[in-house]
């Protein structure tokens, strides 16, 4: 009984403890953007919103910002797709060399990001096309299209290919099954998929650092803004990053898990 | 069944709103493109909306900057790009000649430009111009020397570099992560004119910088160094100067810089327009904006770095604290007691990246 | 994965399916690894890329001491990262899955996570501000009378290695959680019954059956560690530096290329070799 006692009190410990260095840097990181003062180091010295009104008005940051949703919901969106039809290619039909098609296909997921970013550029470079916004967008759907076909892959049953076969006896084409069946009820991992997919793009940073030029994604621009000194205003962007991302999370919490645990 | 139509319904209504969302968000990034644009290749003191903005307004004008760190990448940037990519480029007074022989810098009116309002010192003709024709004009310049807390270190000692090395200040000391300037700095506290730097004497100063390093804390670039200079984590930033105490005089009244008795280093940074830019006009109306003197107080304290404009008339619109800030009045005995940045060629250059390889690394 | 050629699908549509993936993965990422391993063997003449052909950026690598150590760096690094890591998740995941409620569960796991929703950059940045001399660490440390001097904790090897210590007990919290609830309670039970106390169950029992989802997390560790940029750049210093910030100098400094696609070969030939050893180890495991 003792021992239990003693299990169960080290188990509390441990759990507060790992959760205050888990924690900590979050806490830290949002108490300092309310600093009254230039440096988001103790002593706090107040209270003030005035560095959240810098972000807003810091039109780089909101350009930025813009960029990011459109490269992650972009890129996020093709690599569903093209992982979705491959996922049902590979599962409802027998192909030759169908494994070494799913090890093609997974195989960037292995890969360093700073190698996929640096073939990229050396391709780039090479062909004389230029970075853009659109190059990021590339480079982030061959890190997400792996998530995307193995998450899908994962979720097709057969329990679907009944109500497909059934479709199809009904007269329903390839592309009807497609789009009236299997999409449908698979769409709580492919929202899955899209959502995971837009989390990685949203916040990836070396890919999206090596292949724009001009216009850059929001963890590029809080880079270079982090080059300029020690600022409060980072604190502030920060923050309502993580706002935004808890968003997002609440959004696919409700909408597919939720979904998804219940009959 | 009733449940499941209901969840298919929603999911395809989700499912249309974000691609819907998504081609909105898509179609909003390329609204921009029908505008003219200008690109720069610049340093990270000439990104700032507040300086970019009016030029844009007033000529109506996209201008694209992107960002570099030392010529060697500035120009390797324009040999991996083609031609007419970038229209301006600002580029370390001490490589102008470099880039004018290289083809990369295009002639410029010189009747064009306000020189005759410059700090003399500055207007480093010998560099800007080549065989009686203009190529560039210096926009900006400042000091890489010695920052340190003048409460926790004696300024006395400061005066003189060999201090650095001494036992006294052994693991207080924070070094700026660029190599021309800390290079140039350990080249003349070792009596060796910046100039003067070459193969030959690389190795005395590779000792020397190795042994800086292993008496400093850290290598850090702006914000890091900045960090450990405000945050008392190191008393000294060898390499540093009012570009870095500057920003944070306000908070941060303690924090001092001298030019020792050795000298100091001069960094200065010249605007010039592309060869083969084929927005020449555009280009040299952006090069006189930048260098007229309201463009000038921005640059010169601008968010990523403060320095001097090299126009005086840039006075009129620096408040005294931003003045006194970048020491505005004491300019002429430093102007005197500073060297410009060591000027290397392709293999100089590489051999110094190399050694400042392997001072981060031991 | 059986055929489906009932119905009036024509089976040969099925390429129609799958080959937009492939394109895509074949142009934008078999293709870019070839030509960046082609570019590994040219050179900067005169900054422009020439195909050379020869080994001359390898040589260069494991000629100058201070390039080659960055990857001994990057394997001591990353070795501790992975190792700490999995020490610290493992009772973290065990205590959730076994010790709370089932019900909290769910909120409790979601709250282990919670950072990891903040941008990256951000993080790093966030730690560099504990750490400072004035930073919360020192100063709670100097309050409650600890210590009297603040401790050098910024700009060290061993802050980059908290740093990413924070991040990856968070991944394998996740994983290694997921593996124990999906461990049949039969085993346990079977175990108890047997007599074993609640260490031998664990120690016997538990631990090997988790062993190869530990493994792959640990695996998967190791692989974004090693690769990452951040956060040995905005926490060492640049007091030792990491094989990717070599990398990045490489880019960044002199537009080099070749020498970066060349140690970016050796990272990935590193990462394949320590992958094949963990498959060896599993496979012996099993056997």
């Amino acid at each position: 009984m003792l021992r239990h006692r003693l299990l169960s009190l080290f188990s509390w410990t441990y759990l507060i403890a790992m959760f205050g260095f888990i924690l900590l840097p979050v806490a830290v990181l949002v108490l300092f953007s309310f600093q009254d003062g230039t440096l988001p180091i103790p002593p706090f010295n107040g209270f003030t919103l005035k560095w959240y009104a810098e972000v807003f008005a810091d039109q780089k940051l909101m350009a930025a910002l813009q960029n990011s949703l459109s490269v992650a919901f972009g890129s996020s969106l093709l690599a569903c797709l093209l992982g979705f039809f491959a996922a049902y290619g590979l599962s409802r039909y027998r192909l030759p060399a169908s494994a070494l098609q799913r090890v093609l296909l997974m195989a960037p997921m292995t890969v360093s990001y700073l190698i996929i970013a640096l073939g990229l550029l050396v391709v780039f470079n090479w062909s004389g096309i230029r970075l853009s916004l659109w190059t990021v967008g590339i480079g982030h759907v061959v890190i997400n299209l792996p998530l995307c076909f193995a998450i899908i892959y994962a979720s097709m049953g057969d329990h679907q290919k009944n109500t497909e076969r059934a479709a199809r006896d009904l007269g329903a084409n390839g592309f009807q099954v497609l789009y009236l069946i299997t999409a449908p009820m698979l769409m709580p991992s492919i929202l899955a998929a899209f959502f995971l997919s837009l989390t990685f793009s949203w916040d990836e940073f070396i890919i999206s650092f090596l292949l724009s030029r001009f216009d850059v994604t929001l963890p590029v621009e809080i880079w270079s803004l982090l080059r300029s000194g020690l600022n409060p205003k980072t604190n502030a962007i920060g923050s309502l990053v993580f706002l935004l991302s808890m968003i997002l999370l609440l959004v696919l919490e409700t909408l597919v898990f939720r979904r998804r645990s219940k009959p | 069944m009733s449940a499941k139509a209901v969840r298919n319904l929603n999911v395809q209504y989700i499912a249309t709103t974000l691609s819907v969302s998504c081609l909105v968000a898509m179609s909003g990034a390329s609204t921009v493109l029908a505008q003219e644009e200008l690109n720069a290749l610049v340093w990270c003191d000439h990104t700032d909306t507040a300086l970019l903005e009016p030029f844009e307004t007033a000529n109506n004008v996209k201008v694209n900057v992107k960002e570099y760190e030392g010529t060697g990448a500035a120009l390797s940037i324009i040999d991996q790009s083609r031609p007419g990519d970038w229209d301006v480029l600002v580029i370390d007074g001490i490589d102008v000649p470099r880039a004018v022989e290289e083809g990369i810098l295009g002639e410029i009116p010189a009747d064009a430009l306000p020189t005759a309002d410059f700090f003399p010192e500055v207007v480093m003709a010998d560099n800007n111009t080549l065989d009686g024709k203009t190529y560039a004009i210096t926009e900006k310049y400042g000091y890489n020397t010695i920052s340190f807390d003048k409460t926790k270190v004696d300024p006395e000692d400061m005066k003189d570099m060999a201090n650095i090395w001494s036992d006294k200040y052994m693991g207080r000391i924070a070094i700026y992560d660029y190599y021309l300037p800390v290079i140039g700095l350990t080249a003349l506290s070792a009596g060796i004119d910046t100039a003067d730097i070459t193969e030959e004497n690389m190795p005395d100063i590779r000792e020397r910088l190795l042994a800086m390093k292993s008496a400093s804390k850290l290598v850090g670039d702006v914000v890091s160094s900045q960090t450990a200079l405000a945050t008392g984590e190191v008393d000294i930033l060898v390499g540093g100067g009012e570009w870095v105490t500057a920003v944070l005089s306000a908070e941060k009244p303690d924090l001092d810089w001298v030019i020792p008795e050795q000298g100091g280093l001069r960094w200065s940074q010249s605007i010039g327009v592309m060869a083969d830019s084929d927005k020449q006009e555009l280009a040299l109306a952006f090069v006189q904006y930048i260098t007229s003197p309201e463009a000038q107080a921005k640059l010169a304290t601008s968010s990523c770095y403060w320095g001097m404009p090299a126009n005086k008339l840039a006075e009129e619109h620096l408040s005294a604290e931003q003045k006194m800030a970048l020491r505005w009045d004491d300019q002429a005995q430093y102007l005197s007691n500073s060297q410009l940045y060591p000027a290397p060629d392709i293999d100089l250059d590489d051999l110094m990246q190399d050694v400042w390889t392997e001072m981060l690394q031991n | 994965m059986n055929a489906d050629v009932s119905g009036n699908d024509d089976p040969r549509s099925a390429w129609f399916y799958v080959v937009p993936a492939l394109l895509w993965t074949m142009a934008f990422f078999v293709v870019p690894f070839a030509f960046m391993a082609a570019t590994s063997f040219a050179s900067l003449v005169r900054r422009k890329i020439t195909y050379t052909w020869d080994l001359g950026n390898y040589l260069e690598f494991f000629d100058k001491p201070y390039l080659l150590k960055g990857l001994f760096v990057s394997l001591e690094i990353t070795l501790a990262v992975t190792f700490i890591s999995v020490v610290l998740a493992y009772p973290l995941a065990w205590i959730i899955a076994e010790r709370v409620p089932k019900r909290l569960q769910r909120a409790v796991l979601i709250l282990a996570i919670l950072p990891f929703w903040t941008s990256y950059v951000v993080r790093s940045y966030s730690w560099l501000l504990l750490f400072s001399s004035n930073g919360v660490i020192n100063n709670a440390l100097m309050g409650s009378g600890i210590i009297s001097e603040p401790l050098q904790l910024a700009s060290t090897t061993s802050a980059t290695i908290i740093g990413f210590v924070h991040f990856f007990v968070m991944l394998l919290t996740l994983t290694i959680y997921s593996n124990l609830v999906q461990l049949s309670p039969n085993y346990k039970r079977a175990a108890m019954d047997l007599g074993a106390n609640t260490f031998q169950t664990f120690w016997h029992v538990i631990l090997p059956l988790t062993l190869p989802g530990i493994m792959v997390g640990a695996f998967l560790t190791f692989v974004l560690c090693i690769g990452d940029y951040i956060t040995p750049q905005i926490l060492g210093g640049n007091n030792e530096l990491v094989l990717p910030q070599i990398i990045m100098l490489q880019l960044g400094r002199r537009a080099d290329i070749p020498a970066a696609a060349s140690m970016s070969i050796i990272l990935m030939l590193v990462v394949t070799a320590v992958y094949l050893l963990c498959l060896r180890w599993l496979k012996m495991e099993r056997t």
